[in-house]
């Protein structure tokens, strides 16, 4: 590490890119493992037992050695972006990055629809943040980051400017709303280790660091940013998850999960408040932790299933154990159920949004209040989702025709997601010992809780208790003999062909409701994806171009003799 | 010797065996004055009692299927409760100490009975249990909204706090918070929602025995059966406390508390016997437009002061 030093100013390395540093590594060798064997061609077989690739498009040697090229090319790409101390040096990685996504994404089969969007989205705002970094020249005279220090204020309008489009990168990159509609699409379409690695962990990583690192370091923020920042946030919540609990594809489901989550991040950032933003940031490391072992346990159930459509799997944690195992560690864990990782982190948020409740004027009260309500309603929407994932999966009722052939997956698949589950539970039951004392408080200074949570004497508690319960049930006088026994409907054995419940029409009761039923309908038509917006703007202005270039010579000639005569007509008499 | 206090709390007092017993006693309330509703005699006082013991010694059947979640589900969802249960208690008795954590931490341990309800319905691998799992997540969907913005009211009423020992401090120096405009809106929101959480009528679509058979307790028989009627017994003392301390808190002393407990239950009781069952689109209709409506308005309010 001290060899960064020599590159100063360059490089460098702080408290804050420390621990990112850590989990890109961290997550690059999970990557890897889970993709050995993935990503061999030939192991994926769908349910009739064909040798058919399922979600990688990759073929061959070539094809393969492309893949861990990019992967380790985007891992150590990520790590000079976050380690740079010089904009420019940041902007050249970041865009690097933008490329490998493009490429890795474009890997799978169907995908380059999914790939072209993201990359026009990510390098749309890459973009503007380029455009930022130079307002940020033009007020700073130097691009080294430590030695930047910009004061926001409400009536100079440029460093507002500039502040929001590198906030607009970082958005889209992490997939704040309304920049997020590549992580659905390439979710669903890209090979399943690139949305593991990339969408669900890494951009997320990236995003919220530097979104973090402008809000922190390089500029001051003011009431009104923040306040943008937290309503944003929020929003991004509750659209998220609204949509994600519709989902029908396990896959895409978890895709708008992965945008969902980033609301919290960005809220806790928005607060301003130390408490928020180390909440916000170490939010940041739990979703990447469990969102990349949910995807892996999508991953799992793809390749023995051959399908991630939660119709047609069911009843799987018989079959593929460890796979549930983790996947339900990580559900609990995303939808903030104590003692995991993720309810610590939400409820840091939470202290944040309250604690900047004390120090502001009705109105911005009024604006936390309604975050916070939405912040804490969210986490029990990403509850309601992700039960209906869990029973459609893998409890509920099994999938008859898929009953043959399945069995769990080798130990190079199962083992990244057990790995990931052990430190939603580490980080969760020890939170103040391991991640916030080691990563997050020295990256944050001045944070103070105001609210207690004693995670490790509650889960001594629950184990006591548990150990107790067991005894109980063991003792020889008490003991009930347990038997297994078929299910009956209506004095009749279970017949699973023709009463399956999947699990996946739970909700549609929410999306009939009156009001939220046209929303539903606009999503699906595309009204609120800024691609389709921005591909109808580009084509509507592309037309009145078309209409002047017909490729028709006598136009071409009357164009250029029009312009001429404009010409001599202006320098004539000018 | 701390180790040893704190097992104390959670298990013995106030925790599980506490917490259980007036749990139980206060069902068999419900019981008695639904059965003089009904003009029938009604159980003696240690009704419910027998009805755990009998269920720990009959035999356990277990569908073929996920076992180990279906037998785990309910044990986890009764210890965070407890957790819950142990955590008010002691902040009656000592406000400044606390327990295990605060009103956000309270606030999602409360969830955790319902989860531990749908993933063990879930592995039980019944449709009829999936219909009801369906149903009790929606119905927990519909009340968090209301829950949520009243707990949020009582945060801003006691000083933007969320320290449970400080919230019964604040309403001890200037009032029970139920004494505003605010407050009682809140409150009115509240004490809906306790009845959802509690699953009773009108809120028991996910059980409607007459409809789905128990819905999410179907395969459930013996030991597992006899954890979950203690949760839901542990739920019907510590729903009603929690809203104590919320809204009533100006005294709590040993009387006033059982005295505002059995208001409260009463209320319970009252909704219980004299409404029909609601669709779960109706109730999610209900908690998401008039009750939160209600709620936001009692957040204003307390935002301006009222």
């Amino acid at each position: 590490m001290c060899k960064f030093f020599s590159f100063y100013p360059y490089f460098i390395k702080d408290n804050l890119s420390n621990f990112i540093v850590l989990a890109i590594a961290l997550f690059t060798v999970l990557t890897l493992i889970y993709s050995s064997k993935f990503m061999n061609p030939v192991r994926n077989t769908d349910r009739t037992g064909n040798n058919k690739t399922v979600s990688n498009g990759v073929k061959g040697k070539s094809g393969l050695m492309q893949y861990y090229t990019y992967i380790i090319l985007t891992s150590i790409a990520s790590i000079a972006a976050v380690r740079s101390n010089h904009l420019i040096l940041l902007f050249v990685f970041w865009g690097f990055l933008g490329l490998t996504l493009y490429l890795l994404i474009n890997m799978g089969q169907n995908s380059s629809q999914a790939a072209k969007k993201t990359f026009i989205i990510i390098g749309g705002s890459d973009a503007l943040m380029l455009l930022g970094i130079g307002i940020i020249y033009y007020l700073s005279g130097t691009f080294m980051m430590d030695k930047i220090r910009i004061p926001l204020a409400s009536n100079s309008i440029l460093p507002i400017v500039a502040y929001l489009c590198i906030a607009i990168g970082c958005f889209a990159k992490a997939g704040v709303m309304p920049f997020h509609t590549w992580i659905p699409d390439s979710s669903e379409a890209a090979p399943l280790p690139v949305v593991a690695f990339l969408p669900a962990s890494l951009d997320k990583l990236l995003g919220i660091y530097l979104l973090a690192r402008i809000s922190m370091d390089l500029f001051i923020m003011i009431p009104l940013i923040n306040m943008i920042l937290m309503v944003v946030g929020a929003f991004t919540i509750i659209a998220g998850v609204m949509m994600a609990l519709v989902q029908h594809n396990m896959k895409r489901l978890l895709g708008y999960h992965a945008v969902s989550q980033v609301g919290y991040m960005v809220l806790g950032i928005g607060t301003g408040t130390p408490i928020g933003i180390a909440g916000g940031l170490f939010h940041m490391l739990n979703n990447a932790i469990y969102k990349q072992a949910l995807f892996f346990s999508a991953g799992n159930v793809e390749s023995r299933t051959g399908t991630t459509e939660l119709d047609k799997i069911g009843g799987l944690s018989k079959v593929m154990p460890l796979t549930y195992i983790a996947a339900l560690i990580a559900c609990l864990s995303i939808s903030g159920v104590p003692p995991f990782n993720g309810f610590v982190s939400k409820w840091m948020v939470y202290q944040g949004v309250i604690s900047q409740l004390q120090f502001h004027t009705d109105k911005l009260r009024f604006i936390g209040v309604l975050c916070l309500a939405a912040a804490m309603f969210g986490s029990g929407l990403t509850l309601a989702s992700f039960m209906k994932l869990i029973h459609a999966a893998f409890l509920g009722q099994r999938e008859v025709s898929s009953r043959s052939n399945i069995k769990e997956v080798s130990i190079a698949m199962w083992l990244p997601g057990i790995i990931l589950a052990i430190i939603c539970i580490v980080f969760g039951v020890f939170a103040n010992q391991v991640p916030l004392k080691q990563f997050i408080l020295p990256a944050v200074s001045g944070v103070s809780f105001i609210g207690t949570w004693y995670s490790g004497l509650a889960t001594t508690l629950i184990i006591a208790g548990l150990v107790l319960g067991i005894l109980i049930f063991k003792l020889k006088n008490l003991a009930p003999n347990i038997r297994e026994d078929k299910s009956y409907i209506g004095a009749e054995p279970l017949d699973l062909e023709n009463n399956r419940v999947t699990g996946t029409e739970f909700y549609n009761t929410i999306k009939e409701l009156k009001t939220l039923k046209p929303i539903y309908k606009r999503v699906k038509k595309g009204t609120f994806d800024i691609y389709e917006q921005g591909k109808k703007f580009t084509f509507s202005v592309a037309k009145v171009l078309q209409y002047l270039h017909n490729g028709v010579l006598p136009t071409y000639m009357v164009w250029c003799l029009l312009g001429t005569l404009a010409l001599f007509y202006y320098l004539l008499f000018k | 010797m701390k180790a040893l206090i704190n097992l104390f709390t959670y298990l013995i007092f106030p925790g599980f065996l506490f917490s259980a017993c007036i749990g139980l006693i206060a069902g068999w309330v419900d019981r008695k004055v639904t059965a003089r509703i009904h003009w029938r005699v009604g159980p003696p006082w240690y009704q419910n009692f027998v009805d755990i013991v009998k269920l720990l010694g009959k035999e356990t059947i277990v569908p073929a299927g996920a076992k180990m979640t279906f037998l785990l589900a309910p044990y986890l969802g009764l210890l965070s409760l407890t957790l819950v249960a142990a955590a008010l208690g002691s902040n009656i008795l000592s406000p400044l100490e606390g327990f295990v954590g605060d009103l956000i931490v309270v606030l999602y341990l409360l969830v955790v009975p319902a989860v531990a309800l749908i993933i063990g319905a879930a592995s039980s691998r019944n449709p009829l249990a999936s219909v009801g799992l369906s149903r009790e997540m929606k119905l927990v969907l519909g009340y968090e909204l209301p829950f949520i913005l009243s707990v949020i009211t009582v945060i801003i009423k006691s000083g933007i706090t969320i320290q449970i020992g400080e919230i019964i401090n604040h309403q001890i120096n200037f009032g029970s918070n139920i004494a505003s405009i605010s407050g009682t809106l809140a409150f009115l929101v509240s004490i809906f929602c306790m009845q959802a959480k509690l699953g009773f009528v009108p809120f028991d679509a996910s059980e409607a025995e007459q409809e789905i058979m128990g819905g999410v307790l179907i395969e459930y028989s013996g030991l597992p059966l006899a954890i979950f009627k203690v949760t839901k017994a542990i739920l019907l003392y510590t729903m009603p406390l929690f809203l104590i301390i919320l809204f009533m808190g100006k005294d709590l002393s040993p009387l006033f508390i059982i005295a505002k407990f059995v208001l409260l239950l009463v209320i319970i009781v009252l909704i219980k016997n004299t409404s029909p069952r609601v669709r779960i689109d109706q109730a999610l209709r209900w908690f998401w437009g008039p009750m939160s409506f209600l709620a936001s308005a009692a957040v204003i309010l307390a935002l301006l002061g009222k």
